[in-house]
């Protein structure tokens, strides 16, 4: 900031009467701030996770035997305006998981072809036989069915790598809802005489298809867990169930990730310049603040851990128009229903939410975190947090959790007590001085995350921003 | 600048990580289960220690008039009332001739209204019993000042025209169908004519009389007679509260299995957690997980089975809307809290939002939940979402002192472990398995029957 002063005097025809600020301030100090750096943020999640001390170095998240039932989401290939789909994918259609018999997919993805759905369109009849399985290559699809009393329910959205119709790969059926093109839609579709034909080449086919259906007659809970049988309310003498709980065989276990560094000083300068700010620890403090930035980016984004790549697939939703709605919240913490501590995103997110909010006349109430206040919704305070990609179509994802471990929720994962820490689970090594006289430090920092239950963590995808209207 | 490490493809110069980690001791979880919900109802349910194992609720003595739901059972589009389900109607409640029921149950005429159309008026006279087999129906009345006023909603297996065998008056409201409404009716002439020639419906129609004669209050409690305000001398009505002869007994329920452990994985295998007590733990959370859903599903003493049929409201649309809950919360006092399947809140809140409202939030229990004028909504996924999607809304007020809902367990069952669920050792079999039986002890009564409050077919999913 600067300020100027208009202090000419009329007799100051040569020069000046007194000392002017410039030779004053040859004789003072100046005072200095430490060096300010626009990367650092609030780093919320690194905050708001409860840390779990991982001696070994790997944390085995051990559950309860689980049959799967998700699916996952087939990625495609374009050329063009064709689009391929790429046959290992079709592994990620429940009836398909495991089989590996690369010959018969391929085949199988030859045979679906290409078309193209306009807004409005039906891809899909309520009550009409599956005789196809549709895959959505790009589109926003609504799924659409009739209640109770004969009026429309809408009962979720698919879009982007989603499919339906998979029966036709088991027993077939009737389409329990209508599925209607929300946007123009790119659809790949394999007819049942076709996946029959092949079906009727391959003996491996037919037997892993075989396989899986025994499986889908384990006795399990809602949640595709290995059940634990038990009577109840009975009279009488009934024999009782002996049952046990059994765990996973392979359970996930999550090894500590690093994010290091290497920090040179020379030493000229780390002797020299000392007074008033040690030019070593600004140096750390600025190298760690980046290194913890990092680390909050990693939960987020990491393939392996990440938040956005750890959720479970059952636990991803889509938003019902596009920008992101109260409904779609309420809908998100319809999912993480149990005891969900907070709301994860962009802060460009949250602005887009406030428009939506106002827009229907809602004014949420904030709530109150370690003396900060957030925004909140339904009593679950809204954390902002950058890290949270935003993609060049403009689109970004809500994320809610639950943590802890007693609540079985989401931990981070660090160790404390390694050597030299600066922080809990940071480090910060003396490594040599070289010949050139430059001092280097190993700077590093250890962390993963755990989902310890799938339903710990829910996202809202495909949130709009910045839409008009 | 941080680089992100990647694997180089140069010759490792030190020890990889997977061979260090065969040295290193693992952290390891419990085992996880996905099961386990926050069982708000067992949370907020106080719980009544019944030492006998039986639990009598005994009320003032009332003379009950039905008013249950009738069932139908439905070939193509022909629709046919169960004879048995006719018992609900107030004037058949307790009747046992199965032939006259099968007889009446033929002579009902089945009738399609599309929306909007009048099924009954008012003043109109009133000669048939109604009865809807599916479909909703909108009560109104034209008020004081002309406009139309709605008296409530009826649905499946509601009835009208029913109440009393005589005064042949006139429809004292209009029925108008909301939805496709398929309506079973029956003239009075031919409940009439099956009446003359069955001497058993006659009697049951006197002493059907002879209930409606008898003094009571709105509830249907036997009266307990006062005067007030009087001047001069009067007698004054000497009176006692009549009690019912036949109280309700509730019988502590039971959910159980056996627990087998074989001894060499319970004797080996116990560094750092001890499997038996694993395995125990979460056997304990899925009989716990039972218990709840026993509580609110058991055709006994489920709270959706037992709500009184006069408690039990329908919304004035599809999806449950503040109006609603308004509406269900006017039944009683001191309602303590909601529970709703999470859907079913979601469903809630779109309504809200759709409105330009935002319920305030309430803490129970170190949890933020929304309220409704001051009553948390409390999630419970063991409410049922029907394949239609339509759920239900229970409200209760809860305690026994203000007659409310209570739960019943046992303190001291021998081999307790938490209040109300025990674990037994039953011994080691020939296979040198282990076994324990589990069990958990519980019931739950409604006190008064307007203690809990039941809004149905609310409907989760619609747009």
């Amino acid at each position: 900031m600067t300020e100027t002063t208009n202090t000419t005097s009329p007799e100051n025809a040569n020069g000046q009467l007194s000392l002017s600020t410039d030779a004053a301030r040859q004789l003072s100090t100046t005072t200095k701030t430490p060096p300010q750096m626009q990367e650092i943020t609030s780093r919320w999640l690194l905050r708001l996770l409860p840390w779990v001390q991982c001696s070994g170095g790997v944390f085995r998240v051990n559950r309860r035997l689980t049959y799967t039932l998700g699916d996952g989401r087939i990625t495609f290939s374009t050329t063009g305006s064709a689009v391929r789909v790429i046959p290992a994918e079709l592994t990620e259609l429940g009836p398909l998981r495991g089989f590996d018999d690369m010959e018969v997919l391929e085949a199988l993805a030859e045979r679906f072809t290409q078309r193209e759905v306009e807004s409005g369109e039906e891809i899909v009849t309520e009550g009409d036989p599956v005789d196809q399985l549709v895959l959505i290559a790009h589109g926003r699809v609504g799924k659409v069915g009739h209640g109770a009393y004969g009026d429309e329910q809408s009962l979720g959205v698919l879009a982007d790598g989603d499919f339906l119709g998979e029966e036709v790969l088991t027993n077939g059926g009737q389409h329990g809802y209508s599925a209607r093109a929300k946007t123009a839609t790119t659809v790949l579709v394999l007819s049942r005489r076709d996946f029959e034909q092949i079906a009727d080449q391959s003996p491996a086919l037919r037997e892993h298809l075989a396989g899986w259906r025994a499986a889908g007659a384990h006795a399990r809970n809602a949640y595709g867990e290995a059940a634990i049988d038990m009577s109840s309310g009975h009279t009488g003498e009934p024999v009782l169930p002996g049952t046990f709980v059994d765990y996973e065989q392979s359970p996930r276990e999550y090894e500590l990730s690093v994010a290091q560094t290497v920090l040179r000083v020379h030493t000229r300068v780390s002797d020299l310049y000392n007074q008033p700010m040690s030019q070593l620890d600004q140096q750390l403090r600025l190298t760690v603040e980046a290194l913890r930035e990092r680390q909050e980016d990693e939960l987020i984004n990491n393939r392996e851990f990440g938040l956005l790549h750890n959720a479970d697939f059952s636990q991803r939703i889509r938003t019902r128009s596009g920008p992101p709605t109260p409904d779609d919240l309420d809908d998100l913490l319809a999912v993480v229903w149990k005891e969900p501590a907070f709301f994860l995103a962009h802060p460009q997110a949250i602005a887009a939410f406030g428009r939506e909010c106002s827009k229907r006349g809602v004014y949420p109430q904030s709530s109150e975190v370690n003396g900060n206040r957030v925004p909140a919704w339904r009593g679950v305070p809204i954390f902002p947090c950058n890290k949270i990609p935003v993609t060049s179509t403009r689109t970004t994802s809500f994320l809610l959790m639950r943590t802890g471990q007693e609540n079985q929720g989401v931990v981070g994962l660090h160790q404390t007590g390694i050597p030299d820490e600066y922080q809990p689970s940071l480090s910060v090594r003396f490594m040599n001085i070289n010949e050139k006289a430059v001092i280097s430090y190993l700077v590093s920092a250890y962390y993963s995350a755990a989902v310890l239950v799938p339903d710990a963590l829910g996202v809202l995808e495909d949130v709009e921003l910045g839409r008009n209207g | 600048m941080v680089f992100k490490l990647t694997e180089s493809d140069q010759r490792p110069l030190s020890l990889g990580t997977a061979a260090a980690r065969t040295l290193a001791t693992t952290t390891k979880t419990p085992p996880q289960m996905r099961e386990i919900s926050p069982r708000w109802l067992l949370r907020v349910l106080p719980w009544v220690d019944v030492a006998g194992g039986v639990y009598r609720v005994n009320r003032r003595l009332t003379y009950a008039v039905g008013g249950g739901r009738v069932s139908f059972a439905g070939t193509g589009a022909r629709v046919r009332v169960i004879p048995p389900s006719l018992t609900e109607l107030p004037l058949l409640h307790g009747f046992e001739d199965g032939d006259v029921l099968d007889t009446l149950a033929r002579l009902f005429e089945q009738r399609e209204f599309a929306p909007g159309e009048a099924i009954v008026r008012a003043g109109r006279p009133a000669d048939e019993i109604l009865l809807i087999a599916h479909g909703k129906v909108t009560k109104l009345q034209e008020g004081g000042y002309g406009d139309r006023l709605v008296l409530g909603v009826l649905a499946d297996g509601d009835h009208a025209g029913a109440e009393s065998p005589d005064e042949r008056g006139v429809w004292g409201f209009t029925l108008e169908a909301g939805t496709v409404v398929t309506v079973l009716a029956l003239p009075w002439e031919e409940f009439r004519a099956v009446s003359g020639q069955s001497p058993p419906l006659r009697a049951q129609l006197e002493r059907h009389r002879a209930r409606l004669a008898r003094p009571r209050n709105k509830w249907g409690e036997a009266a307990i007679r006062l005067a007030s305000g009087h001047r001069g001398e009067p007698a004054l009505p000497g009176t006692f509260a009549d009690y019912d002869p036949g109280p309700r007994e509730y019988e502590l329920s039971v959910s159980q299995t056996v627990l087998r452990v074989h001894t060499r994985v319970a004797d080996l295998y116990n560094d750092p957690m001890d499997q038996t007590e694993e395995q125990l733990k979460l056997t304990i959370q899925a009989v716990r997980e039972s218990q709840e859903r026993e509580l609110i599903n058991n055709r006994e003493f489920g709270l959706l089975h037992n709500a009184d049929p006069k408690q039990r409201i329908r919304p004035r649309t599809g999806p449950p809307g503040p109006d609603d809950l308004d509406e269900l919360l006017c039944r009683r006092r001191k309602s303590r809290c909601f529970l709703a399947h999470p859907r079913a809140i979601a469903a809630f809140h779109r309504e809200c939002s759709a409105r330009g409202l935002y319920p305030d939030s309430a803490e129970i229990e170190g949890s933020r939940v929304t309220a409704w004028r001051g009553v948390p909504i409390l999630p419970c996924d063991k409410i049922p979402i029907s394949r239609m999607g339509t759920s239900s809304i229970i409200v209760m007020r809860t305690g026994e002192q203000d007659q409310g809902v209570v739960g019943l367990f046992q303190r001291g069952v021998p081999g307790e472990r938490e209040p109300g669920l025990s674990v037994k050792f039953t011994g080691i079999d020939t296979r040198a398995v282990a076994s324990y039986l589990v069990s958990a002890h519980y019931s739950a009564a409604v006190l008064v029957p307007d203690a809990l409050g039941v809004l149905e077919d609310v409907e989760v999913a619609r747009t």
